[in-house]
């Protein structure tokens, strides 16, 4: 027994002789984004002036990511951290919410006024967190981000505040284009069923009836009745194309699709949306106006 | 620091459940810590409905309380329905999930709830998850002080009643010859597995946990039949597991639990090869 306490204590004695790495001499500060839409704003308002990394890459769904070991190092090495919150990233959000006693952390989403979120069943703690698809609300988290980020690097003020205006402005005309785009849609056709309930936010502001098959949490997989009515819903509006998820397995709207034909009603699969996460970097589908317009341009070919 | 404290942290959880996963084995329980991670989920959803809160702490208190019950109906089925203890764990847990999961549909079909996403924890994060003194002060990191508690009460019970343990695990009918209520260590015994299941569940996530239970526990099983070696010798094999596991994920830059696990299983297929070929 005591031999192996004193294995022990050795064993973590070279644990931390080995870990520690010294920091890279870099002087701008370091920004850690949750989800791929949070990084693509802090880039946007804050350009070259800092670095910026995003935790979940292209395709991962943030309810289910699970951390590497790196992921600690980032968060231990950022200056600011920026995530989602409303419970998007699960337990983590408790964890980074406390982390803020020790460095600048941001809930971006938490900033959107109480009145604008969508709750699904009446208790605080359960809001829909997938804010990013109604730019309006977008928004205030891009607001938030640039005071945080003035709030960290106050010698760059003027070069935030001029960023996140022009970005701002391309947001409004973002959502300019998408009213515009909708319109296009006879008004009977906008209905969007998709697997995943993500876009409430998006048929609030824009006009469009959303079903999801699937709710907000991953152990509730679809019903029988579910899928049942919505495939009565379907044929009774005469919907011409149901949508599939970058981040989320198309078989449950696969059998949607069946259900109609055996009802004598052609649905198609009009394409596949961007979800919980955006598109490959570099890539038009990787930035948020860009992964917002292919889905746009998805749904309104595929309905109009 | 940060690799120190999740060392620990595999370390705690690792004894812990070597120490009672020893006993688990022995008594062919051992996927009572499967069952307990599923089973919990009715009562992280009625305990959200009771608190109307995500909060830990609601969920820990909801998890336990069906942590306990869990254990009890195995019992239960086990004892009164003369049911073998794997069809009786295997009845209970599925029936308490798939209640969850209707609660879930019915009930918070657009709330995220879920074991996953709001009881376990992950263990890549202790080091920042830390617990604070009244004056806002740092303590150190909650779990590091929540499983050293566990691991103190486990130990406490081991060493105080290692006899009445002993003789209930190993010949029932003579520990009720002698006047020992078996299944009142068998409760006690099962308590502490769900208190230490759910704790370890909030603090490092279910894998590791359901696979610490098991793996350092059978190695050691496969090498001695002495009791006492048995629990010394599942301790040590769980924390080479979170050391080692550490490493390797330090590597691979991979899933921290997902690499002790897999060390876990290593170790066993070493301790295997070993005994087959001095056989």
């Amino acid at each position: 027994m005591k031999n192996l306490f004193f294995i022990f204590i050795a064993l973590i004695t070279l644990g931390c002789t080995t870990a520690e790495k010294s920091g890279d001499g870099n002087e701008k500060p370091h920004i850690v984004a949750t989800t791929g839409m949070l990084y693509d704003a802090v880039i946007n308002i804050a350009g070259d002036k800092v670095t910026a990394e995003a935790i979940m890459g292209p395709g991962v769904d943030p309810h289910l990511y699970k951390a590497t070991q790196g992921d600690l190092a980032k968060f231990n090495k950022a200056d600011l951290i920026v995530y989602n919150g409303i419970y998007l990233e699960g337990k983590m959000s408790d964890i980074l919410a406390k982390l803020g006693r020790q460095k600048p952390v941001v809930a971006a989403a938490e900033s959107i006024p109480k009145e604008m979120l969508k709750s699904a069943i009446g208790y605080d703690d359960a809001y829909d967190p997938h804010v990013w698809f109604d730019v309006q609300r977008w928004r205030y988290v891009v607001t938030s981000i640039n005071e945080a980020l003035i709030k960290l690097d106050s010698t760059n003020r003027e070069y935030f505040q001029t960023n996140a205006a022009s970005y701002l402005k391309e947001l409004d005309s973002l959502d300019r284009y998408v009213k515009q785009r909708i319109n296009e849609i006879p008004e009977d056709q906008r209905i969007l069923v998709t697997a995943h309930d993500a876009f409430v936010y998006f048929g609030d502001a824009y006009g469009m009836q959303v079903e999801g098959l699937q709710g907000i949490s991953t152990v509730a997989d679809f019903g029988l009745k579910d899928i049942a009515e919505v495939i009565d819903l379907i044929i009774e509006n005469n919907i011409k194309a149901i949508f599939v998820e970058t981040s989320v397995s198309d078989k449950s709207i696969k059998a949607v699709v069946t259900g109609c034909q055996e009802k004598g009603h052609e649905v198609k699969i009009g394409g596949y949306l961007y979800s919980d996460a955006m598109g490959e970097l570099g890539t038009e589908e990787g930035t948020y106006t860009g992964m917002f317009k292919s889905n746009v341009e998805t749904i309104v070919n595929a309905l109009k | 620091m940060d690799a120190f404290w999740i060392i620990l942290t595999g370390s705690l959880v690792a004894v812990s459940c070597a120490l009672l996963g020893s006993f688990l084995i022995l008594r062919k329980m051992s996927m009572v810590g499967d069952a307990i991670s599923h089973s919990v989920l009715p009562g992280i959803v009625i305990a959200f409905f009771i608190a109307g809160s995500m909060q830990s702490i609601w969920m820990l208190v909801g998890a336990g309380i069906l942590g306990i019950l869990t254990t009890f109906l195995i019992e239960f089925f086990h004892q009164k329905g003369r049911l073998q203890t794997d069809a009786s764990i295997g009845v209970t847990f599925t029936w308490l999930f798939a209640l969850g999961v209707i609660l879930v549909t019915y009930y918070a079909g657009n709330a995220h709830i879920d074991q996953d996403c709001i009881l376990h924890g992950e263990i890549a994060y202790v080091p920042i998850d830390l617990m604070y003194d009244s004056q806002g002060n740092p303590i150190g990191p909650k779990a590091v002080i929540i499983l050293s508690f566990v691991l103190v009460l486990i130990l406490a019970f081991i060493f105080l009643f290692y006899k009445e343990l002993f003789i209930t695990t190993f010949d029932a009918s003579f520990a009720s010859a002698i006047g020992l209520n078996t299944s009142r260590w068998h409760y006690a015994l099962m308590g502490l597995v769900s208190l230490t299941t759910v704790a370890s569940f909030e603090s490092v996530g279910a894998i590791l946990v359901v696979a610490l239970l098991i793996a350092p526990a059978a190695s050691a099983y496969l090498i001695t039949t002495q009791l006492k070696t048995m629990l010394i010798l599942s301790s040590g094999f769980g924390i080479l597991s979170s050391f080692l596991g550490y490493w390797l994920s330090y590597l691979l830059d991979g899933s921290i639990a997902g690499a002790m696990v897999t060390v876990s299983g290593f170790i066993f297929a070493v301790c295997y090869v070993i005994v087959r070929i001095k056989k």
